[in-house]
């Protein structure tokens, strides 16, 4: 884990305005470092008041797997998303690979991601995220991400049947 | 290795596809060469012929056979 910045770089508002998740799948609450297409560490709290907590297991209540990689996921977007003539895009998954938990995340907890983009053309972004709860490493993975409104832009022509 | 057998390896790693599907081979005729396996395709020739593609010839790369003219413009000939 590298040195731990706390201040806030972008709000809850920030962060609805550049990437699209909203509630029940806005799993990211701020982001306290980031240089935009370089890379991007975010802050999640998890409460009890959580969605799935009551699921996920109702005697022992721990964060799922998906979510985990959802929040890490969405810390990595907005190292591309945070510039304006990216705002607002929608994206999708297209790989997620070296998928590793090392922690179980339960109630009280708060996450750090770090998230790194390692290259990003043409709307496709490739990169990964790493977690820490208190220090310890809780969850990282590789991903690539398409921007399909930056897709559409280099598609190949096809002629119409 | 060939400047044919490096295209044609970037096309059978890209999409996993056989030497004998190559020919006639089309944007979209298979699942694998849809918008985002363009754009792997496109990386792939990119870093194999050490060239940056335009986004005008990026679009008109419709099909294998296409792409060899365009790729020729780059001076990379599969002759």
């Amino acid at each position: 884990m590298t040195n731990a910045p706390t201040q806030t770089i972008l709000d809850i508002k920030a962060i609805i305005k550049h990437q699209r998740n909203r509630y029940p799948v806005l799993l990211i609450d701020k982001i306290v470092d980031l240089v935009p297409g370089e890379r991007a560490t975010g802050i999640k709290c998890f409460t009890y008041n959580e969605w799935f907590f009551p699921g996920h297991f109702d005697d022992e209540p721990n964060v799922p797997g998906f979510v985990l990689i959802e929040s890490l996921v969405q810390t990595f977007i907005l190292t591309f998303l945070c510039k304006e003539e990216y705002a607002g895009m929608k994206t999708n998954f297209v790989s997620i690979d070296n998928i590793r938990y090392k922690r179980k995340i339960v109630p009280g907890d708060v996450l750090r991601i770090e998230a790194s983009l390692k290259s990003f053309k043409r709307g496709i972004a490739i990169g990964s995220a790493i977690s820490f709860v208190d220090g310890e490493s809780a969850c990282s993975a590789e991903f690539v991400v398409a921007v399909p409104a930056i897709l559409d832009q280099f598609k190949p022509r096809t002629k119409s049947v | 290795m060939s400047n044919l057998e490096k295209y044609v390896d970037a096309f059978k790693e890209t999409f996993m596809v056989q030497d004998s599907d190559l020919s006639d081979l089309k944007y979209q005729d298979i699942e694998a060469w849809d918008s985002v396996g363009h754009m792997a395709l496109m990386a792939t020739l990119e870093e194999r012929f050490n060239v940056e593609l335009d986004i005008d010839d990026i679009i008109e790369f419709s099909s294998f056979e296409v792409g060899q003219s365009i790729l020729a413009k780059y001076n990379i000939s599969m002759s």
